[in-house]
């Protein structure tokens, strides 16, 4: 198992901190890719923050109304160590021995 | 696999009771135990690039080996190949035998002046007083449907590179032997991980584990021995076959391995030569497997033009042209840069192309 961390990302243009208003998933859920996870607001909005990888949540830092700074950690993923990496997907075990070819040759000359 | 692994069972429990014979491990599983072992024998050596640390990789294949070994000898880079190859050339020079780690193959290109002006010449430009035991690992090869970069076929442009070795490992075996194996030479090695094959869980044998004599042995000694370092510089044959040879490298000998099963339903014997070393090539393993087949077909994901299968195809004319009983097929990717994604699967050479390609050895006549 690998533990991997996604702190808050910069929400845009020079942002520094945002505040916490409701977690959308616990601690031991297991999410998706782009799942919702975190609704927070900062000085020009609030919005919810989407999650860069799935995985299993390990941890979750600040609850509602406490204040997280870019940079500081936000939620820990746990992932198995045969998932994919940060990039790509894992191919199916063995491709199926679909065929459309028939080979035909005589070699009796051999 | 022909051979089937077994722990021998007559080993007396003498020695290293407690290591087991062998492992199922997945591709990546047999790259991280090799790596951890390699740390631990080798006081000299060291694990670079960016991500290995701490993260342990983005394919989980340092995993574990800063918090054991120390995160003086497996750290972390910046984003910057050119300075984790730079830095390994360095480290090189002053004795130290660096495994640096380019994340994915596309992005070895911002490396290839340390690689092709550095890497490969020291030896040479120093009369052999600086030689380079630096062994690239480069996550290679398509499968994964990756955005682009993240997918490449590179090992012709190694392979033309003087002072280079290149080796391609296609199963967990290969894995853990060729990495040690690439370690132990004093020359640079590309070592060239195929990622979509990082899953695949196969027997591995460990060194030292007293199962000398299970394990697959090179293509001189099919089917027995150790793999020993002698048997670790050449070819092997991943199945024997009669009728017609394909040759092929990484994560393709996985898919030649599938078409010579389907072959077999049509009475066509095929032997697959998992080349393993791309430079220097075992000239005479293709010799003893095309002269016995006398037809060959050589498979890679890279594009055909100027690709491995050029130069494969020559050795063979050189070595077998008075038996051959067709010119040298080849079965390629296309000459368009490797596409990412969904079309991953119109590129790279699938079961049927393959089959193709073996129908137009076999249907040809001379004259």
């Amino acid at each position: 198992m690998a533990e991997i961390p996604f702190p808050l990302p910069d929400l845009g243009e020079g942002l520094i901190e945002a505040t916490v208003l409701e977690w959308l998933v616990a601690e031991g859920e297991q999410v998706e890719r782009n799942q919702p996870l975190v609704e927070v607001e900062t000085t020009k909005s609030a919005l919810e923050l989407p999650s860069p990888q799935s995985g299993k949540v390990l941890k979750v830092h600040g609850a509602p109304g406490d204040v997280i700074k870019v940079g500081e950690p936000l939620i820990v993923f746990e992932v198995p160590d045969d998932t994919a990496g940060i990039v790509g997907t894992v191919p199916s075990d063995e491709a199926p021995k679909r065929r459309r070819v028939r080979l035909n040759a005589n070699l009796d000359e051999d | 696999m022909h051979e089937t692994l077994t722990a021998p069972k007559a080993e007396p429990e003498t020695r290293m009771a407690q290591v087991p014979a062998q492992l199922e491990l997945s591709l990546q599983g047999a790259l991280n135990l090799a790596l951890d072992e390699i740390l631990a024998e080798d006081p000299k050596a060291l694990v670079l690039g960016e991500d290995v640390g701490t993260l342990g990789g983005v394919f989980r294949v340092t995993s574990g080996l800063a918090a054991k070994h120390g995160a003086e000898r497996v750290f972390d880079t910046p984003l910057a190949e050119s300075g984790i190859l730079g830095m390994s050339i360095g480290l090189a020079m002053a004795g130290f035998h660096p495994i640096p780690e380019v994340q994915f193959d596309g992005f070895a290109y911002p490396a290839v002046n340390q690689i092709v002006c550095q890497l490969g010449r020291m030896n040479y430009r120093s009369r052999g007083t600086l030689p380079m035991p630096v062994t690239l690992r480069v996550p290679s090869f398509g499968g994964i449907r990756a955005p682009e970069h993240h997918g490449e076929s590179l090992e012709a442009l190694f392979a033309h590179v003087p002072g280079l070795k290149v080796v391609s490992p296609s199963d967990p075996q290969q894995g853990y032997s060729l990495l040690k194996a690439a370690t132990r030479m004093p020359d640079p090695v590309i070592f060239m991980e195929p990622k979509s094959r990082y899953w695949q869980k196969g027997q591995v044998v460990l060194e030292g584990s007293g199962a000398a004599g299970t394990a697959r042995g090179g293509a001189a000694n099919d089917g027995g021995g150790s793999p020993s370092s002698s048997d670790l510089t050449g070819a092997r044959i991943a199945r024997a076959g009669r009728h017609l040879t394909l040759v092929a490298w990484g994560a393709m000998v996985a898919r030649c391995l599938q078409v010579a099963e389907l072959a077999a339903e049509d009475g066509i014997d095929v032997e697959v030569l998992d080349l393993r070393w791309l430079k220097p090539i075992d000239a005479e393993a293709l010799a003893t497997s095309v002269g016995k087949t006398r037809r060959a077909v050589v498979v890679h994901e890279a594009p055909r033009t100027s690709g491995l299968g050029g130069e494969v195809a020559q050795i063979i004319t050189e070595r077998c042209f008075a038996t051959l009983k067709a010119p040298v097929e080849r079965v390629t990717g296309f000459d368009v840069p490797y596409p990412s994604g969904d079309l991953e699967d119109e590129y790279i050479p699938n079961i049927d192309r393959i089959l193709f390609g073996i129908q137009r050895v076999l249907e040809y006549k001379r004259g």
